[in-house]
């Protein structure tokens, strides 16, 4: 089994690398929310790529539609309008058991840490090991990753004896322990005093760059902005703009801000 | 080194140390209930047929009219000993019963109690303190009493000296045998000497009992004959005014009378459910709190990949635990709660191993039950809904 699922995932990396280029792959993506007359459209002919080794930050004001748009990247929701691909695979039209292991070779960050209290840091990462059926090195993977993470003193402690900086990071071990290609993280700071929120993006950053990996995140958090590749804002569902981050700080000059908001 | 799956069900479960204490505090009152009811139920059958049960004999014969113990019909001796005259009956006994009047020695509170009276000669009812003191009970006015009489009864032990139907009685020893709804208070034992004494001359209004009326007829069968062959030929050439039935028979007999002529079957049959119904809400309350906390735990995990029926098998698993666990004290608190009652009533509470397993499948069976409702709030949990 162990040997099998390894297979299966290098298999997906390398299709991933040949066909698609492109970790994530959008074209003329709409997507609502409920049914007949309470039908609502919250996103609009989204088209974007994210390439690997990238991290893009994700903004905008709140109900513009990015956490919408980071769950259905996230093969989270079903998809019937436009074109969605990740890591190669087409999303749009698969049903929910399909998507379910489209998922399996994505890393989720969320902005609590749901990580469950009656585990120890290692077996909550241990959860995710078991997924790919690697019994014999799970307990060894999972300390190895926390020992990354800087826990390897924390490694049998329960959450609830661990400070909200290392609990994150022990959700961020159990993200990225099964080193999926695409990481989306939502708010992934939010909890986090200063130093642990820059503790945690260093610490992303370093394995876009030294593994390639593709980092999706949103945040609000403007002490991160610097760890992006690409700023992308979204409004009202649409894709206004998609910069690097000195475009960005130009556009959000205050003097530049101040020009946008008489537009508006 | 190969590691087991991470037991995920037992840990949540157990984590909580005082909220799993009480869910299993509830599994076990659920079980107690269901034991009791149903042993209640059982007790009021089992303590019906107990003394039938215990009587030396193939066969029995009875009169038509008695259609269960209650009815005060008796038939006439000779039919037993025409019955004895056929190839294949070795034996056939007369015994006798009543109800008298007996006074407790302490209180001088006089309570009906029913009298058992047979030959001591005969192998009638052979329990130990009877064979025991044969001999004794050929004393005129003397009785033994049965140590599970109930306690207006007084006390029970040799050399007790009282009135039974306002005539004196001395107790010269005592057996164990268990009251049931036919027995009022309790059994007495006499010889059919002394029965007479003190039932042939009652007052003008009140039936004088005789040894030529006899309430149950014993037949003992020769070993190598076929009891139902020997039945089948005596009830067609013995005048019908007497219905003759093998013991299993005459016992079921017994018990479909209880069963078809009273509520006990509904009435416990109905406790027993609501206590089952009980179990089932109160195991979900515990699920579907463990579930509801869980919710964005949960959701992670679907989000991670694992799939509904994982998720199902968690819950399912922690039900089952439950189940399990909190049968095992509510079976021990049982036993005792058993016998305490036992004590107290005399009605036969036994636990067998057949109703124990019945038991544990419904606890088991109602845990699923509430697993299987307290599952669809997992499946429900949306893993778009952890994301904002």
């Amino acid at each position: 089994m162990a040997t099998n699922g390894a297979i299966a995932q290098s298999d997906g990396i390398e299709r991933t690398a040949t066909e698609a280029k492109q970790a994530v792959k959008i074209r003329d993506l709409n997507f609502f929310f409920g049914q007949g007359d309470l039908r609502k459209q919250v996103l609009f002919d989204i088209n974007l790529d994210l390439p690997p080794g990238q991290i893009i930050i994700m903004t905008g004001p709140s109900g513009s539609g990015k956490t919408t748009l980071l769950t259905l990247i996230g093969a989270l929701r079903t998809v019937q309008d436009g074109s969605l691909q990740v890591l190669g695979q087409e999303i749009v039209g698969l049903g929910k058991a399909q998507l379910v292991n489209v998922r399996r070779n994505i890393g989720f960050i969320f902005q609590a840490h749901n990580l469950f209290g009656s585990l120890t840091a290692s077996k909550n990462v241990e959860m995710a090991i078991e997924l790919t059926h690697d019994w014999r090195e799970k307990r060894q993977r999972a300390s190895q990753m926390l020992s990354n993470l800087g826990l390897e003193d924390r490694v049998d402690y329960k959450p609830k004896a661990l400070s909200g900086g290392q609990k994150q990071r022990v959700a961020i071990a159990r993200a990225l322990v099964n080193q999926p290609p695409l990481i989306l993280a939502d708010e992934p700071t939010a909890a986090l005093d200063k130093k642990s929120g820059r503790d945690v993006v260093t610490l992303m950053q370093k394995l876009a760059k030294e593994e390639g990996r593709t980092i999706l995140m949103v945040t609000h958090d403007n002490r991160i902005l610097d760890v992006a590749d690409r700023i992308i804002t979204m409004v009202d569902g649409r894709l206004e703009t998609d910069e690097n981050l000195d475009q960005f700080v130009n556009t959000h000059d205050p003097k530049a801000l101040d020009r946008h908001m008489f537009i508006m | 080194m190969r590691s087991p799956r991470t037991p995920l069900a037992w840990l949540n479960l157990t984590y909580e140390r005082r909220r799993l204490l009480t869910a299993l505090a509830g599994v076990c009152f659920a079980v107690l209930l269901m034991f009791m009811f149903r042993g209640f139920e059982n007790a009021l059958y089992d303590s019906q047929v107990q003394l039938l049960k215990l009587l030396n004999g193939d066969a029995v014969m009875v009169n038509r009219l008695k259609s269960n113990m209650f009815v005060p019909e008796q038939f006439a001796r000779n039919r037993l000993y025409q019955a004895q005259a056929f190839e294949g009956v070795e034996a056939a006994y007369a015994f006798y019963t009543t109800t008298g009047n007996w006074k407790n020695p302490e209180t001088k509170r006089v309570r009906p109690l029913r009298i058992l009276a047979f030959n001591p000669s005969d192998p009638v009812l052979p329990l130990p303190g009877i064979l025991a003191n044969r001999e004794t009970l050929r004393l005129p006015w003397t009785a033994l009493v049965d140590v599970k009489s109930r306690p207006e009864v007084g006390p029970t032990r040799a050399g007790v000296v009282t009135e039974l139907a306002e005539q004196q009685v001395e107790l010269v020893g005592t057996y164990s045998l268990g009251t049931d709804f036919a027995s009022a208070n309790g059994n007495i034992v006499m010889s059919d000497q002394n029965f007479l004494r003190y039932f042939a001359n009652l007052g003008p209004e009140e039936d004088s009992r005789t040894l030529n009326t006899v309430d149950i007829g014993l037949l003992v069968f020769d070993p190598e004959a076929d009891p139902d062959d020997i039945v089948a030929q005596l009830q067609s050439q013995i005048p019908n005014d007497v219905q003759i039935f093998t013991k299993a028979a005459f016992v079921e007999r017994e018990l479909d009378y209880w069963r078809n002529n009273t509520n006990i079957g509904f009435v416990f049959s109905l406790l027993t459910s609501m206590s089952f119904v009980v179990g089932i809400i109160l195991v979900y309350q515990i699920l579907y709190t463990n579930v509801a906390d869980h919710q964005a735990e949960y959701a992670t995990l679907k989000a991670m990949g694992y799939s509904n029926q994982y998720l199902l098998k968690v819950v399912l698993q922690q039900a089952l635990i439950l189940g399990v666990l909190g049968f095992l004290p509510g079976y021990f608190i049982s036993l005792v709660l058993y016998r305490m009652t036992a004590d107290a009533t005399g009605l036969l509470m036994q636990m067998t191993l057949g109703r124990g397993v019945n038991i544990l499948l419904a606890t088991v069976l109602m845990c699923l039950i509430s697993g299987a409702i307290a599952v669809r709030e997992v499946q429900a949990t949306d893993p778009a809904d952890v994301f904002g």
